[in-house]
């Protein structure tokens, strides 16, 4: 119990932690207002332009609170990758490793505290930011119903983030990699089109990678929550999961033989 | 048992080479070569459970990179090591719950956070109690006088303060061994003698064993019986600091003063004069070669004295002098 109960405090310790500066973690929320209102303009021209109401199963107010969530998943994950590599560009990763605790737990523990609050008022900004401009969610219990596929999906860019992170251990700086993860995600993801308005060969391919299940696939579940969906992401999500925690954990392993600490 | 065993021990990093200018860049991006850096090389050594040991050397000894390997952070390229009965590298996690650890250049408590905040943290982390953590709070504010601290936003706390809390939060778990390393660095002179006090108490009433690396041989004077010195990733001296200091401290600095006067021509064979004044003279010279009571007798011949005062080099010139003897010792070989 104690085993468990350690990581949940690590959690609680760094929520606490992220509102050591409130006004600096409710102005860079709102960032979302913004992006909310050109994404508005954007799909408003392209439904117009398109002479129907619906395209491809999406209405405009389901496309921008489609687009709300999906924001609200990037722009709350914390910035992992970067962490881990200041960690070990500056040396504190001696302190981080030298605990009772498995060290990729921690990070994990880490990682979710550090998103509530960010992912809460980004919620909020641009969750009202969206009804006054489109009106309320279709289905205002899909919020609930999408809960775990979004907790998922910090866990899922978790794996990828920590495994970018890791190669730290033997590069020092993976910033190029942390970006291009980020562009990949915006494409295949669907942060900035949801995937059903790609063409049919995209949407397969698309589906298929791990980037559909932590962006699509929870905002898509939340403007449609139907059990056949939730089944589909939350499967989906899980096997992504194992591959990529099980690959994560083999890189951990191996990048320990080989790290160096900087400053002595 | 001995809390540590050190044996051969050996680490090597490869560092990239460089050439200047542009085209070494281009060169080392597409044929990189490498620098092989034996930080720590073939090193031997034990420590007694409960033991005071000091391990000092210059910057880029190797200090901090044994500590690595001895609390698991760092895998070692070839040797063997225990601690506390635990291979550290292979038993990381389990070794942890023993031992404590102060990066004196890096802090561990939580930046934006009470120092109580980490304390608790660390509490759940090495799986105490609430209460006995509660406990062993009290008890470790009151040993580092840091009560008035503890519900301080880190980032608030002053270098000593700060280092107090840092010394404290290691000490939480009962650990039965604490590496500290550099833990006086960039601190004042009562800053330094407030964390060497409190370090030393809690070793004598915890029987905690202390491996302290540092380049302040001041540290090692007020905590260590026994020192370990290094010099390019090997031993270059071992011995109780007791030795040290009669084997070393062999050179003596005088400084009297007189009622009247002193004869301009003062002399004495084996005995440098470092200044004369018209009622005092500085002088200093090696008891080895020039016996104390005949440099006693000359000064209190020449005249009535009013004071005096014989002191010893800082050991700091006796460490420098073991590393010059080391580094001699090495271009000869």
């Amino acid at each position: 119990m104690k085993k468990v109960a350690k990581y949940w405090f690590i959690f609680q310790t760094t929520l606490v932690n992220s509102l050591a500066y409130p006004g600096e973690l409710i102005g860079r929320s709102l960032m979302i207002i913004p992006f909310m209102w050109i994404f508005f303009q954007l799909w408003k021209v392209t439904f117009d332009a398109s002479g129907s109401d619906v395209i491809n199963g999406l209405t405009l107010r389901d496309t921008l609170w489609y687009l709300m969530m999906a924001e609200t998943i990037e722009l709350g994950r914390p910035q992992l990758a970067r962490t881990i590599s200041e960690n070990i560009k500056d040396g504190s990763i001696a302190y981080l490793l030298n605990k009772p605790y498995d060290f990729m737990l921690y990070q994990l523990s880490n990682a979710m505290g550090e998103t509530i609050f960010r992912a809460f008022f980004n919620a909020i900004f641009g969750g009202v930011t969206v009804w006054f401009l489109v009106g309320a969610p279709a289905h205002p219990e899909g919020f609930i119903i999408a809960l775990p596929a979004i907790l998922g999906a910090w866990v899922l860019h978790f794996c990828v983030n920590a495994m970018i992170g890791l190669l730290a251990f033997g590069l020092e700086d993976v910033s190029a990699f942390t970006w291009i993860y980020q562009k990949l995600a915006f494409i295949f993801g669907g942060l900035l089109v949801p995937l059903d308005f790609y063409p049919q060969w995209l949407q397969v391919i698309s589906k298929a990678m791990p980037f559909a299940s932590t962006v699509y696939g929870p905002s898509r579940l939340f403007v449609s929550p139907t059990l056949e969906l939730f089944v589909n992401v939350m499967l989906l999500q899980i096997i992504w999961i194992v591959i990529l925690g099980f690959c994560l954990t083999l890189m951990y392993r191996r990048g320990l033989t080989q790290l160096t600490v900087n400053g002595g | 048992m001995p809390s540590i065993e050190v044996n051969q021990l050996q680490k090597t990093f490869q560092s990239k080479r460089k050439a200047a200018g542009l085209a070494g860049s281009m060169r080392a991006l597409f044929r990189p070569e490498y620098n092989s850096i034996e930080a720590v090389r073939r090193l031997s050594f034990q420590m007694e459970a409960g033991e005071l040991l000091g391990f000092i050397g210059p910057n880029g000894a190797g200090k901090s990179t044994t500590i690595k390997m001895l609390t698991g952070i760092l895998h070692p390229t070839a040797g063997d090591a225990k601690v506390l009965g635990f291979v550290p590298w292979k038993d990381r996690q389990k070794l942890a719950y023993h031992i404590g650890t102060v990066f004196g250049q890096r802090p561990q408590l939580w930046y934006h956070l009470p120092a109580v905040d980490t304390f608790l943290l660390f509490g759940k982390i090495f799986e105490m109690d609430d209460r006995e953590t509660k406990k062993r709070i009290a008890f470790l504010s009151e040993a580092f006088e840091i009560q008035d601290l503890l519900e301080t936003p880190v980032r608030k706390l002053s270098l000593g303060q700060r280092m107090r809390c840092e010394v404290a939060a290691s000490l939480l778990h009962r650990p039965k061994l604490i590496l500290l390393d550099e833990p006086s660095i960039g601190l004042d002179v009562v800053a330094k003698q407030h964390i060497r006090d409190a370090i030393k108490t809690m070793a004598q009433e915890e029987n905690v064993g202390v491996l302290l690396t540092s380049h302040d041989a001041g540290d090692l004077e007020a905590l260590c019986r026994r020192v370990i010195i290094i010099n390019h990733g090997q031993i270059v001296y071992e011995d109780k600091v007791s030795n040290l200091k009669r084997k070393f401290l062999t050179r003596k600095l005088v400084e009297v003063r007189y009622a009247e006067e002193v004869p301009v021509d003062f002399s004495l064979e084996g005995v440098e004069i470092l200044k004369v004044g018209h009622y005092g003279v500085k002088l200093r010279f090696d008891t080895t070669k020039t016996p104390v009571d005949a440099v006693m007798s000359h000064l209190s011949e020449a005249g009535e004295l009013v004071d005096i005062t014989v002191a010893d080099p800082p050991l700091e010139e006796v460490i420098a002098k073991i590393y010059e003897q080391a580094r001699r010792a090495e271009t000869q070989a």
